[in-house]
């Protein structure tokens, strides 16, 4: 608690003198800049009030301006900040550096000045490259820091409203902090609800959000377009062309994945042409390299490795078929039941029984027996129109997922239609019910047909080739001829497609269950199919519109599975997200009063492991249905500091730092220390395949994997062979040694990523026999579960500090956890 | 005089995350764009003048005619230069060189050097 004098204080009158930061009205001319951006020149201070960063970085990296000028009363005077050498002023790419041997420093900026080599041998001090904007803020011994009371009669300005106002001044300049309370301004759509008044009010809520993440999903797509790219030729077994290269990617913005369709472009030059061609993502290497399988097979220029330029090629399919299923889900009576009708939009329902003669036992053949809570949710859910059954990580979800629809299947309703919003999801239940001995047919997106699958011989693409391989038929010579020319004439081509579709068909109608992705529930070749029975897993991993497109194909009986405490839909829009796309069906349907059949018994984590996760996010109705012993770490030699205990947090005091791309942090002690941990798994007789290192951040996921390449001591292939990935890609995995480095650390920004509860529950819940967690306690110890964390460790001796060979107890005081409002 | 009880900083996750979103992308296509801009590849012209070198080591402590800083700093002069370490911002004005006189934190990374020539100066 602060005291402050208050003679004048008058902030929001809106009357400052010019130079008043356009935020919060300090004046101080030592406190403030200018931007220097012609259409704006408006003056920002240097304190953070109530945001992460200061004022004029706020309003830099909110309307992207890059220039600023210092007041004339300032310590420099009037002065433009930019590149002593070559005048760059980019405030973003500036700090100072010192000369080696006097008293002078100067502005240089990042790129390229400090890298030039010539530079070095002259007389400057290039080592300590100091930035102008550091933590957010300018350096305060530039631009000073308005003192505590000045801040304290400032305008106690929020984040929402600088958003707000620099929204505001892209169409009026002049605008003011005030002109936000007028009418108009905000034009957020409309939020989801619990209840709908019916299917065309539905339809009016979601539509709105979709078209917004469409659109946000477009414009992010459409500017990913990368020049100077240098590629690999290759030539796949279907002979067609296959170009390799790198294509970044940041975290949490666009992921590529199998299937994904990219422009490949060539300018042309004195010998070559104008040359371009689609393709799809047919496999991402683990050198982040793209596979890239190309449509045209002539001109390809494969005599040239570099300057081709690469652009995602958009496609509105899934977008599309989210509105086509509202639609139909409004306009067409037999779409679902009048009970589930109801059921989804919140409307009060007599509970409805289904019918069926339940089998005597509720496991299934080729898979193993089920636990009584699975038996119960079985059971329970053959008789119910519609449930939802929680499982929490380990819990034998797929297995109880594939028990249901072995019986469905069995109940003579006709096909059961199998859905989960993953490929990798789709697959692996796939493969359950395949082995129950159903006919299962894996229904694959056309552009995925050349991504190699687990289930291969479960797809449609795969049956079509082999369901009549016969010398006579004559679809089976078509194919043959295409194979080998890369394409037909005219007349070949049109009976080929008819012949497939034929085939497509009749493959299709055979089978006891189809299997695909929610998005392709919606694929033309399903569009005379109707499903009474539809299973969908990972479904709280799915918006609401996308479970929509599997259940309007007639169902009767739905089963939702997923678990609303591990991580959610990813909503790439802001303004969508914050509307509610990204709540699931399954946690709506939970938050209107559905009570989730939960799976109880977890068969993945040491039990250690699985006590926190348990009594945090599960009521501590989890169960352990592995004991001590059947994850007893024998013959591994592993410092765990508690024996029996295979679990310690780490204590890393190391800065975060911003990664060479710009687009994600690092750590580099967490990184070594990683590192260390790794060997001395490895030398203890852990095979690389048992341990993941996962990460929130790509900065740190990139850096761990050369680091580990550069400076491991065993054999590089080792290291190589280790995934490390984000926790988000590791949601419905495991290891049997999980590492997790956090890698925030710092004073202000808080801990971004890791604030999300459910991205740490999916991070604590990967493991089999152990983990590690490498973080600082100071910083994540603010927020109120990392605390609980953080004691838990602590409490049982596994908090610890120190070189890894000699782990000591780590006595670094916590921070008092924020109350969170939400 | 009037209580002010001092609010606590709340920042919204939510907005955070955002932010941090877009001030990573601004440093990337900063960078990238400097990058590929090849003619951004400047000659060096980084030598210190003579003049201010020299001013220097003749006057350790001199005042800078064109400076506005000497005594900005509200600790004052003493204070200033018990935790503060006296440096010379060189800029340029279109093609002239000029010195700003500055105090930096002894603490900065800035000053390491500053401060071991400082040393070497005191053993002479
Ligand atoms: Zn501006
Ligand atoms: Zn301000
Ligand atoms: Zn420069």
């Amino acid at each position: 608690e602060e005291t402050g004098e208050d003679e004048n204080y008058e902030f929001g009158k809106g009357d400052f003198t010019e130079h008043a930061c356009r935020y919060c009205g300090a004046q101080n001319p030592a406190c403030v800049v200018r931007c220097n951006v012609p259409s704006c020149r408006k003056w920002f201070c240097n304190s953070r009030g109530n945001t992460s960063g200061s004022h004029i970085v706020n309003h830099l990296v909110r309307a992207k301006h890059k220039e600023v000028c210092l007041h004339k009363d300032s310590p420099l005077g009037e002065t433009i900040l930019e590149c002593y050498n070559c005048g760059c002023r980019n405030v973003f790419l500036l700090g100072f550096i010192s000369a080696k041997t006097e008293s002078v420093v100067v502005l240089l900026c990042r790129e390229p000045c400090l890298s030039v080599n010539a530079l070095k041998d002259m007389n400057w001090d290039l080592s300590q490259w100091c930035p102008l904007i550091d933590d957010r803020c300018f350096l305060s011994w530039l631009v000073k820091v308005p003192s505590e009371q000045e801040q304290l009669r400032a305008r106690q300005v929020t984040a929402q409203q600088i958003n707000k106002v620099e929204e505001l001044w892209k169409t009026n300049p002049d605008a003011s902090l005030e002109d936000l309370e007028k009418p108009g301004v905000d034009d957020e759509p409309q939020p989801v609800a619990f209840k709908y008044e019916d299917a065309y009010q539905y339809q009016n809520v979601f539509a709105p959000l979709i078209k917004l993440e469409a659109d946000y999903d477009k414009m992010m797509k459409e500017s990913q377009s990368k020049d100077n790219v240098t590629i690999r030729w290759d030539v796949g077994l279907n002979k067609k062309r296959v170009a390799y290269f790198v294509f970044p990617k940041e975290d949490n913005e666009l992921r590529l994945v199998p299937g994904d369709e990219l422009r490949l472009r060539y300018s042309g030059d004195a010998a070559h042409p104008t040359w371009q061609s689609v393709g799809h993502v047919i496999k991402l290497t683990a050198q982040e390299e793209v596979a890239l399988e190309l449509r045209a097979s002539q001109g390809v220029p494969i005599d040239l490795n570099h300057g081709f330029s690469v652009d995602f090629v958009w496609k509105s399919t899934s977008f599309d078929r989210m509105q086509g299923a509202m639609k139909t889900f409004a306009v067409d009576e037999t779409s679902v039941s009048g009970y589930i009708y109801h059921h989804l939009l919140g409307h009060e329902v007599e509970l409805q029984v289904v019918r069926n003669t339940l089998p005597r036992r509720f496991g299934a053949p080729g898979l193993p027996e089920l636990n009584a809570s699975q038996v119960f949710a079985v059971k329970s859910v053959l008789q119910k129109p519609i449930s939802l059954i929680q499982g929490p990580p380990g819990t034998g979800k797929t297995v109880t997922s594939a028990a249901i629809v072995y019986h469905m299947a069995k109940q003579g309703q006709g096909q059961v239609l199998v859905c989960a919003p993953s490929n990798v999801a789709v697959d692996q239940l796939a493969e359950k019910i395949s082995s129950t001995g159903l006919k299962v047919v894996r229904l694959c997106a056309k552009s995925r047909e050349a991504v190699s699958s687990p289930v291969e011989h479960l797809t449609l693409h795969y049956q079509v080739r082999h369901l009549d391989a016969s010398e006579k038929s004559e679809l089976h010579k078509l194919q043959l001829l295409k194979d080998e020319q890369g394409e037909l004439s005219s007349s070949d081509e049109k009976k080929f497609k008819a012949l497939k579709r034929a085939t497509e068909r009749e493959i299709l109608q055979s089978a006891d269950v189809i299997c695909c992705t929610c998005v392709g529930a919606g694929d033309p070749r399903l569009s005379n199919f109707r499903f009474r029975q539809v299973l969908i897993d990972e479904s709280t991993q799915a918006t609401e519109p996308e479970c929509l497109i599997p259940l309007v194909l007639g169902v009767k009986q739905v089963i939702l599975v997923g678990d609303h405490c591990q991580l959610g839909p990813v909503i790439m829009c802001k303004k969508a997200a914050r509307a509610g796309l990204a709540q699931s069906l399954f946690e709506r349907l939970v938050l209107l009063g559905h009570k989730p059949f939960r799976l109880q018994v977890q068969y993945r984590m040491h039990p250690s492991l699985s006590e926190f996760p348990s009594n945090s996010f599960y009521e501590g109705t989890l169960q352990n249905g592995v004991t001590i012993n059947e994850r007893q770490s024998t013959g591994i030699d592993f410092p765990w500091p508690v024996p029996n205990r295979p679990m310690f947090f780490y204590v890393q005091m190391g800065q975060e730092e911003i990664s060479a791309s710009g687009t994600s942090y690092l750590n580099r002690t967490e990184a070594a220390n990683v590192e260390k941990i790794v060997t001395t798994f490895l030398r203890s007789g852990v095979v690389p395949s048992q341990i993941g290192v996962i990460t929130p951040y790509e900065g740190q996921r990139a850096y761990i994997v050369n680091y580990m390449s550069r400076n491991g001591s065993l054999r590089q292939q080792l290291y190589k062979e280790i995934e490390v990935a984000s926790v988000d890609s590791f949601q419905g995995r495991e290891k049997d040694y999980i590492i997790l480095s956090c890698v925030r650390s710092n004073e202000h920004q808080g801990i971004g990523f890791l604030n999300d509860p459910r991205r740490l529950n999916v991070a604590l819940t990967r493991a089999r026999y152990g983990i590690v967690i490498l973080g600082n306690p100071k910083v994540l110890s603010k927020q109120p579960l990392w605390n609980g964390l953080l004691t838990h460790y602590k409490e049982r001796e596994c908090l610890v500090e120190g070189p890894l060979n000699n782990l000591k107890q780590s006595m670094v005081q916590f921070q008092k956890p924020k109350k969170i409002y939400s | 005089s009037i209580q002010v009880r001092q609010k606590v900083v709340q920042v919204d996750p939510k907005e955070e995350d955002d932010f941090d979103r877009e001030l990573r992308a601004l440093m990337q296509e900063s960078i990238e764009s400097r990058r590929s801009d090849l003619r951004a590849r400047p000659a060096l012209n980084m030598t210190i003048p003579m003049n201010v070198s020299e001013g220097i080591r003749d006057h350790p402590r001199a005042v800078e005619g064109e400076s506005g800083e000497e005594t900005v700093d509200e600790e004052g002069v003493s204070g200033a230069l018990n935790n503060k370490v006296r440096v010379k911002v060189l800029v340029k004005r279109g093609n002239k060189q000029q010195t700003k006189q500055m105090f930096i934190p002894r603490d900065s990374s800035l000053v390491q050097s500053t401060k071991q020539q400082e040393a070497a100066e005191l053993e002479e």
